[in-house]
């Protein structure tokens, strides 16, 4: 740390802390789930996988996994249908009020999720919208869509413009200029979009809350209702596969775009 | 308009300029079409059932459960008179200060080691920072439980306990303390991506110029760092605080009664009580103090890029 900055030998043992306050609910959670014991207590008690065989087995669970991996592949692709054009028109097209159009596009992220989930209950309620999967695949389609819409409009500002036209000077049609100048240059940014959006779906709790039922139940929702009522180490196996999952995704972000442009910042 | 500060986030200010020299469709048409399906999907489900929902606030719930006329503001009343709900808005402003504030604290420092430090470094603190974000809230939270616990199985009682700090262990779950701790573990992110972003655009120079003409480091700090930073500051604090006011998971699992927040109180109205025009009137109170701060911060940072001209 350069000297440059006050109280620098401050700032490695606040970060450190930091650090340690990051990972301490993760790492409490995976040594929980290990312990031989009915019940969960720390330190843990011997070693035992058999949680993690009962929560493989646990039929709640593995009917809520398939319903939360559904339920976001639908959701990544439904946001990039949506995402991908309006991105395009955000950073290719010149129309008028364009700062408008980009900020109502990403307004969903600013509106309190929890509130977008009740208002589109009572909306569902009203209209008789009473399929349950297609109603959740709506929620998450409007709340992962401006995400992929922030991904994508930055990687294509970042594409090199002077490539397309030079393709178009050698007589390349649109259709071709994307596929072969485009597409290749913007495939990170819309891999990482894509994958946060997956994200984003499978953890989502605030809009699943309102819209879901016994019959289709995702994980997140599941883990908060054995929270209250399972109290053997089983629900910390279940989380604990949760946390090698997503971080086999960051670790993947990170590889295909960077995991800060992932998150647009 | 109040989706400015993300736009800020991500740079768009100064793309949407750079995109204005790099226009190659200039046909509005195919703008349109191109957007189209995203404005139709948001109006008919975003625009219209937010409405719905404000509107439902003003309607009266019959003793049959039929929701219509007479408009009245009898729900806002109620909300802002029983001292019971006032608490619980009185809560949720405070949790979301708290938070803010240490989240600042905290994320200060780690957003300058991010930006200033080795690539290598710069990395391993980003992915630590970040990867719990991809976690579910409802994991972190369960973690936080465990180590909050009351009683000696908690695993922080258990820890004071062996150290000999405490005789006794202490009760923690179930209160406002629980409530900011978890909302500042699940947010701490939204603070230090935008901070060490703009720390990481603040020209070397300037602090350099400013040593060498005799500032201490800490009026170095306070002149030139501090105030250059502060549009990512007022980035990272308006979504720390907008995200905790608004939460649900963590205050109804570490909160108990005495950490009630509102989003809990909104579930309660509309899944338990089925009182849903008072339900929706709890909500437009929460939706006014997310979308009073978010146009805050948007003034605030209108006025600096003024200033700045």
């Amino acid at each position: 740390m350069s000297s440059r900055l006050p109280a620098a030998w401050l700032l490695v043992p606040i970060t450190g802390a930091v650090v340690i306050f990051i990972l301490a609910p993760l790492l409490v959670t995976m040594a929980t789930s290990i312990s031989n014991t009915q019940y969960i207590i720390f330190p843990p008690h011997g070693f035992t996988l058999r949680w993690y065989g009962n929560a493989l087995q646990n039929q709640d669970f593995r009917s809520a996994m398939w319903f939360s991996t559904g339920l976001a592949l639908a959701t990544t692709t439904g946001a990039l249908l949506l995402g991908v054009p309006a991105a395009f028109a955000l950073a290719r097209c010149d129309f008028p009020g364009r700062g408008a159009v980009s900020s109502l596009l990403l307004s969903p992220l600013v509106f309190p999720v929890l509130i977008t989930g009740v208002a589109l209950l009572q909306l569902f309620s009203m209209l008789g919208f009473d399929k349950t999967a297609l109603n959740m695949l709506i929620g998450h389609v409007l709340v992962t869509a401006p995400y992929v819409v922030r991904t994508t409009t930055a990687s294509l500002l970042l594409a090199d413009i002077t490539l397309e036209d030079a393709a178009r000077t050698l007589g390349a049609d649109t259709w071709c200029v994307f596929r072969r100048i485009t597409m290749p240059q913007i495939a990170p940014g819309l891999a990482a979009g894509a994958l946060f959006a997956f994200m984003v779906s499978f953890d989502n709790f605030p809009i699943s809350l309102w819209l879901a039922d016994a019959q289709h139940n995702p994980v997140p929702l599941l883990i908060f209702q054995m929270i209250a009522s399972v109290f053997e180490p089983s629900v910390a196996a279940i989380s604990t596969l949760m946390i090698l999952f997503a971080t086999a995704v960051v670790l993947i972000l990170e590889r295909v775009g960077g995991l800060r442009r992932a998150m647009a910042m | 308009m109040a989706a400015v500060p993300l736009d800020t986030v991500t740079g768009m200010h100064s793309s949407v300029a750079i995109a204005a020299r790099r226009v190659h469709f200039p046909r509005r048409l195919m703008a349109m079409a191109l957007l189209s399906p995203s404005m139709l999907f948001l109006a008919m489900f975003f625009a219209m059932p937010a409405l719905g929902l404000i509107s439902y606030s003003v309607l009266t719930q019959a003793p049959d459960g039929t929701v219509g006329l007479p408009l009245t503001l009898e729900h806002y009343w109620h909300f802002f008179a029983t001292p019971l709900y006032s608490r619980v808005l009185r809560t949720t402003i405070e949790i979301s200060l708290i938070t803010t504030a240490l989240a600042i604290v905290l994320g200060y420092p780690v957003a300058l080691v991010m930006a200033r430090s080795s690539p290598l470094r710069r990395q391993a603190i980003t992915i630590i920072v970040i990867a719990p974000l991809v976690v579910s809230v409802v994991v972190r939270t369960y973690g936080w439980q465990l180590i909050l616990g009351n009683g000696p199985t908690g695993i922080l009682n258990w820890l004071l306990l062996n150290c000999g700090i405490i005789k006794s262990p202490v009760a923690l779950l179930y209160s406002e303390t629980a409530v900011v701790i978890g909302s500042l573990h699940v947010f701490f992110p939204m603070m230090v991506l935008p901070l060490a972003s703009a720390l990481g655009k603040i020209d070397r120079h300037l602090e350099d110029a400013a040593r060498t003409l005799g500032a201490t480091a800490w009026r170095t700090f306070r002149r030139v760092t501090l105030p250059l930073s502060l549009p990512g500051l007022t980035v990272g604090c308006t979504l720390v605080f907008s995200l905790t006011a608004g939460s649900f998971v963590t205050p109804a699992i570490l909160g108990g009664t005495s950490g009630q927040m509102l989003g809990v109180l909104v579930e309660q109205q509309f899944l338990i009580v089925y009182n849903w025009p008072f339900g929706a009137a709890c909500a437009t109170v929460l939706v006014a103090i997310v979308l009073g701060a978010n146009f805050l911060s948007v003034r605030i940072l209108d006025r600096r890029y003024r200033c700045a001209q």
